[in-house]
């Protein structure tokens, strides 16, 4: 199904929140294995804006409905990070820019070095590398849409859980607008198909992983994917990821969960 | 790389602008406020017109624009990540409302194609540099590149808000349409100005880096992209008279009281507008 990206950029809002009461979150504070998830969530959220540098990159944005999209993608990211830190304000943890900042300029070189890495790839790969973007987006939606889905099921805290519906729903959009452009692209050409494939199986990892340290992330997959219950989630994201064109017997989800000991 | 990077950086601002409430008042779709009824009783001339398909070309290379940029340490930094993040959302919708004037104004049908070979300049020659160009010469820079990024999007602002102002001049109709467009990229230019300032004020690599780029840019930003003749009819449509050439001057005095910034680099600045 076509994504309609004029009524998407119409309707794109920042999430909102101001109707949920958070002086709740005060009376009834949430437990700190969930404080720590959520402050993960928030930053991978904030920074959106370091995934969309390497999609602009790639020649995608000069196409006028990829660029609207990711004008609006970046900046709901932006406020699901700011839905979040207002959350964990209420409980004494300040996120702040500079903070953020810090994390940022901690990553040195490597991160330095990836966009030259990003543009030469993408030149020698050419037009099809934005095929291989898509993929990886749709990826990575889909993984944030079962994290929020998944706390909001583990949770039941009065506020925080409509919360996360509320951002879940945005990121099914997101989802939505990656898989098309994704099956379009991957549909359309053999090299896309082969290099996509490649890049997921062999470079792909939870979001946040490279950014964020390893314990955290480990952290974040056993909270939210660890059991029976989470590893049948984790299943159902590798099974759309398997359904993109020449995306076949993938599990690349289910792997990064097995190499991190996350268990099932 | 500490001597380039956050050790010399100005320290955080904590007065200021608000960026958080920035981003909470942005301002999106224009569509339902635009009266495009006055502009059929009172319709643009060509001149116009082509002012407007040009000021909505650029807004339209914001992507590209914010892809330059964020190529660079400048993405490190999320206080201005956070701008220019409302600041493309903003700009995206008021590149949508100059659209609905295009398709409102019988002229636009009549306009001379705006592709075209482009200019090439010798001092410019830094402009049209690609992205791992740009990545790799800013990795030698350092966080210092953020000073060079807010001062020529400043001076940039104050070059498209001359253009604007102009449109605002033609009509009533005209300046009911434009003048909220001013009012948003006023803001644009608090934030950008507060920064240029702070960063320059603090740092000597900060200026050194800002007069090299503000003396070899194409004003407005991304012209080295442009067609020679959309260039040419911008400089003499918007600078070429003589309210145009005092709008220069006024933005070359603005250019020479940025902490830092020669004289001399503010005059090359001027002549650069003029046709």
């Amino acid at each position: 199904m076509a994504f309609d990206i004029d009524k998407y950029t119409k309707n794109s809002t920042g999430v909102q929140w101001a109707d949920l009461d958070f002086d709740e979150f005060e009376r009834d504070p949430l437990p700190e294995e969930t404080l720590r998830t959520l402050r993960y969530m928030c930053d991978i959220e904030y920074h959106t804006v370091c995934y969309l540098r390497d999609l602009l990159t790639t020649p995608s944005h000069d196409e006028p409905a990829v660029g609207a999209f990711m004008t609006m993608w970046n900046r709901e990211e932006f406020w699901h990070g700011e839905a979040l830190a207002a959350v964990l304000e209420r409980h004494g943890l300040r996120v702040d820019f500079d903070e953020l900042k810090a994390t940022r300029l901690k990553l040195g070189w490597r991160d330095r070095l990836g966009t030259v890495k990003q543009t030469v790839m993408g030149r020698l790969v050419g037009h099809d590398f934005v095929a291989v973007h898509m993929a990886w987006g749709a990826a990575n939606e889909w993984s944030a849409t079962a994290a929020y889905h998944r706390l909001a099921a583990l949770e039941s805290h009065p506020v925080l859980v409509p919360l996360l519906r509320r951002i879940a729903q945005q990121e099914t959009k997101h989802v939505a607008f990656y898989a098309s452009q994704a099956r379009d692209r991957l549909a359309a050409s053999k090299k896309a198909r082969v290099i996509a494939r490649l890049a997921l199986e062999k470079a792909w990892g939870p979001v946040g992983s490279g950014i964020m340290p390893e314990a955290e992330v480990t952290h974040v997959m056993t909270h939210l994917f660890a059991g029976s219950e989470g590893r049948k989630l984790i299943r159902d994201i590798d099974a759309h990821i398997a359904k993109l064109p020449g995306m076949e017997g993938l599990h690349i989800v289910e792997d990064a969960m097995d190499e991190r000991g996350i268990a099932s | 790389m500490n001597s380039k990077n956050d050790t010399t950086t100005a320290p955080p601002d904590s007065a200021g602008f608000d960026v958080r409430e920035f981003a909470r008042t942005a301002h999106g779709n224009h569509r339902g406020t635009l009266d495009l009824d006055s502009l059929a009783d009172e319709p643009l001339d060509a001149e116009s017109v082509r002012l407007v398909r040009a000021l909505r070309d650029m807004e339209r290379t914001t992507l590209h624009r914010v892809r330059d940029l964020l190529v660079t340490a400048t993405h490190k930094d999320a206080r201005v990540t956070a701008f220019l993040t409302t600041w493309m959302f903003e700009k995206f919708w008021i590149a949508d409302a100059l659209d609905a004037v295009l398709d409102a104004s019988p002229a636009a049908r009549d306009l001379p194609a705006s592709a075209g070979p482009a200019r090439r300049v010798w001092a410019e020659r830094r402009e049209r540099r690609g992205p791992v160009l740009r990545s790799l010469a800013a990795n030698f820079t350092g966080t210092q590149i953020v000073a060079e990024h807010v001062t020529t999007g400043l001076v940039d602002e104050w070059i498209t808000q001359a253009a604007y102002r102009r449109l605002a001049g033609v009509s009533c109709a005209m300046a009911s349409i434009i003048d909220p467009v001013v009012e948003i990229k006023h803001r644009h230019i608090r934030f950008l100005a507060a920064e240029a300032e702070r960063r320059l004020g603090y740092s000597a690599r900060a200026r050194r880096i800002t007069n090299r780029a503000l003396r070899h840019s194409a004003w407005p930003l991304g012209s080295v992209d442009r067609a020679e003749h959309e260039r040419t009819f911008f400089e003499r449509h918007v600078f070429g008279d003589q309210s145009g050439r005092a709008e220069a001057r006024r933005i070359r005095a603005m250019v020479a009281a940025l902490p830092g910034i020669r004289p001399g680099v503010a005059s090359t600045v001027e002549s650069r507008l003029l046709p």
